[in-house]
């Protein structure tokens, strides 16, 4: 045998390379046949990739390798919340403040709407706070995807992602301070319960400033290439990301601050509205494939009921959150309905938040992602149909062929 | 025979149509936005007319009837401001300008009306490149035999106005070298160019029949010429103009359009023959590309100058027969961008100020809500 050393070991272990070529190329022809054949949205291709290979179908992606390819999920989360934030313009809210209304009404209403039915299920009040919180963004990652995919323009479409925007910020902040309160019922040491929140919100913040100031004055020296602020954005978002981690902060905040505050800050326009395009797309690819894989289907039984409760209370608070101011801040109602729809997909993504309960909290974890998981698999599924249908119904997507 | 009846209107009468574009406030490319914006403006009060336009894009604005200066400007402004402070409320620009200088036509969709259908299906990808912008002045006629002559004898002027308007140097992303980008996506179309060299309404009513029996129109939308004569306003309708950056400068290009009118009109200075016509495509041609700078010959007294000369000498003729304050304050602003360079210029000089196209039209932007 040892004349034969430079033959490989027989089956050669998967490694993480194998796994983003395969996720990639099984989540890309997916998509397409999904697409082809089942007239539906490509991201479904990649969700139903991600929960065949996923724990609770086959398996072949287990939790230790979905660990390993953490570092291109996190990349691929900051990436999504970047561009989101920096589609963002807040000085719209200035001009049209009721938009800033509808915003608060339907994440509030929408709050309210899954606690309540989540204490009708006897759901303890912090838990219910924490699933309700989580349930108020809708998820950016879809919403991005599907204006691309569409090449979708109008108020709907301006809308959904500004709501998206701001709703995930009340969740990323909501949902930190509600972490602190449950370190109190668990803890009870003061420091963590004042303490983690604020450096969570207010850390995140200052480091999305940060970075924002250095991006603008690097674009500043680069001037108004293309090609070298989108390659350096990438290599920005990639350490920011890196930092974000490494200092503990929310990498969802941080990242969607980062890209809003490029745009915020950027008065004398330095900064080219970046689209990540195709390099976006290999990203959006695996956010997809991946965040379905750490969904565990085989908590849907027990969670179908509650989640569906949920998931109804939650379309119910935000549709009333669009239609209440409707017509003031410049929306037909027809719009605004379909608007309400283009909300509706959550965020696969806060799989990771339930996650990170978990993590700290280990008491509250099943509870929580019983019912999250299944209010997010519900979504996926008819969330991403149902919002791609509202942005072609409302005239807003491009499709091939059309005139 | 069906004839067409021209409408009698007050003579000298203005009313100004401008095709605006309308762009998104992140990287100021067009966007889809014209149903959402007529459908805010739907229940809300306004003067002026703002209409859809062939593609998502473009809306367009129209003024009622004027005979001066300061009452058009007037409600020029007044458009102008229910468009910002609704494009503030929807998030979107809208802006002046012969065409959108990095649009890709690929991107454009045609407005939902059976109209726009069908120019669609007719001219195919035409139809999409057409996203251009111009301003249409009315000038109102006695008779059809005035708006025919007026017609006939604008022609030798057509190439200062394009000179005076020109500005869309950039489009689809380049510098074309060109002040008026615009007029050669006007150029393909069949039925564009000039109105056949009649003089009489009798005859017009004969040659539109013929076309019109032969199946080649079937009103006069079809025509897609530089000056057409509308006979259910009474008016001769010029379209040859850019869609200027302000709302100032579309009332002073309307103004200078009538005073000229009127002088020929009551001078009848020449007898208009079809000779005219023979240096109509090189004036013209010489005006987009060259701006004042192009040269214009005249067939008729046989001589050759550069427009910008020749708008100077025009309104030499003009000036002594001003009418009221604001004819001499528009003929003077005609004068000012004879001097100081038309908006195809500022256009070049605000783009080579950093290079990047998306500001310029953020630039424009500002500078139609009257900002810069």
């Amino acid at each position: 045998m040892h004349d034969l050393f430079f033959l490989p070991s027989w089956p050669p272990s998967a490694g993480d390379l194998f796994w983003y070529g395969a996720l990639l190329l099984a989540g890309e022809i997916t998509g397409i046949a999904v697409h082809r054949w089942l007239r539906l949205p490509r991201l479904i291709g990649w969700v139903a990739v991600g929960l065949i290979v996923g724990p609770s179908v086959t398996g072949a992606l287990n939790q230790q390798t979905l660990a390993s390819l953490s570092g291109v999920l996190n990349v691929a989360i900051g990436m999504v919340l970047f561009e989101l934030g920096q589609r963002v313009d807040l000085s719209w809210l200035r001009r049209n403040p009721w938009l800033l209304g509808t915003s608060i009404l339907e994440s509030g209403l929408s709050f309210a709407a899954m606690f309540f039915v989540l204490r009708l299920l006897n759901t303890h009040p912090l838990v219910a706070a924490v699933a309700a919180a989580l349930g108020v963004t809708t998820a950016p990652a879809v919403v991005l995807a599907l204006v691309r995919d569409l090449r979708a323009q109008g108020q709907v479409t301006e809308r959904m992602l500004l709501f998206t925007a701001l709703n995930s910020i009340y969740t990323f902040i909501t949902v930190s301070i509600l972490l602190a309160s449950l370190a109190r019922e668990y803890r009870g040491d003061w420091i963590s319960i004042l303490g983690h929140p604020s450096y969570l919100v207010l850390g995140s913040l200052l480091f999305a400033a940060v970075f924002a100031s250095i991006t603008l004055r690097l674009l500043r020296l680069l001037g108004h290439r293309q090609e070298s602020q989108f390659i350096c954005v990438i290599g920005l978002v990639a350490v920011a990301v890196w930092g974000a981690i490494a200092l503990k902060l929310s990498v969802a905040l941080a990242l969607l601050g980062y890209g809003t505050m490029m745009r915020t800050f950027d008065t004398e326009r330095h900064f080219v509205s970046l689209n990540f395009g195709r390099v976006g797309r290999i990203f959006l690819v695996l956010l997809f494939v991946l965040t379905a894989a750490s969904l565990d289907l085989r908590l849907l039984p027990a969670g179908a009921l509650g989640g569906l409760a949920l998931v109804l209370a939650r379309f119910a608070g935000k549709s009333l959150g669009m239609f209440a101011l409707a017509r003031k801040s410049g929306l037909t109602l027809q719009k605004a309905w379909y608007l309400s729809i283009g909300l509706l997909p959550k965020a696969g993504v806060t799989i990771i938040l339930v996650h990170e309960v978990n993590a700290m909290y280990p008491q509250f974890g099943p509870a929580l992602a019983t019912i999250v998981v299944s209010s997010i698999v519900i979504l996926e599924l008819i969330g991403i149909p149902l919002a791609s249908y509202a942005l072609k119904k409302s005239g807003e997507a491009f499709e091939e062929g059309q005139t | 025979m069906n004839d067409l009846e021209f409408r009698q209107s007050s003579p000298l009468s203005l009313g100004v149509e401008l095709e605006l574009q309308l762009v998104n406030t992140r990287d100021h490319d067009l966007t889809r936005a014209a149903s959402d914006l007529l459908s805010f403006l739907k229940n809300r009060s306004y003067t002026g007319e703002i209409k859809p336009e062939i593609t998502e894009s473009m809306i367009e604005v129209s003024t009622g009837i004027h005979s001066t200066y300061d009452p058009l400007v007037q409600e020029l402004r007044s458009i102008r401001d229910t468009l910002t402070a609704a494009t503030e409320t929807l998030n979107i620009g809208v802006t002046g300008g012969g065409a959108h200088p990095f649009q890709r036509w690929t991107e454009r969709r045609i407005f939902d009306r059976p109209r726009f259908r069908h120019v669609s299906g007719l001219y195919g990808y035409l139809a999409k490149q057409f996203t251009v912008f111009g301003q249409h002045i009315h000038v109102g006629c006695a008779s059809g035999d005035d708006a025919l002559y007026l017609l006939h004898a604008w022609a030798r002027y057509i190439p200062q106005l394009i000179a005076l308007s020109a500005c869309s140097p950039f489009y689809q992303g380049v510098d074309t070298a060109f002040e008026s980008s615009r007029l050669n996506a006007v150029f393909a179309f069949p039925l564009s160019g000039r109105a056949p060299f009649v003089l009489k309404w009798d005859d017009f009513n004969l040659y539109f029949d013929r076309m019109r029996k032969a199946g080649i129109v079937e009103s006069m939308k079809d025509f897609y010429w530089d000056i057409r004569p509308k006979p259910e306003y009474g008016t001769m309708e010029i379209r040859i103009c850019d869609t200027p950056l302000t709302v100032e400068r579309a009332a002073a290009l309307a103004l200078y359009v009538q005073a000229l009118s009127r002088w020929l009109l009551e001078t009848r200075p020449n007898q208009l023959t079809e000779d005219i016509y023979l240096a109509y495509s090189f004036n013209r041609f010489q005006a987009c590309r060259f701006g004042m700078e192009g040269e214009l010959v005249d067939v008729l007294v046989e001589t050759r100058r550069p427009i910008g000369e020749d708008i100077l000498a025009t309104l030499d003729l003009l000036t002594p027969r001003v009418k009221d304050d604001g004819e001499a304050k528009a003929l003077s602003a005609i004068a000012a961008i004879v001097r100081n360079g038309n908006e195809a210029r500022w256009m070049r000089e605000q783009y080579n100020l950093n290079g990047s196209l998306p500001d310029l039209v953020w630039s424009q932007v500002r500078r139609f809500r009257g900002e810069e």
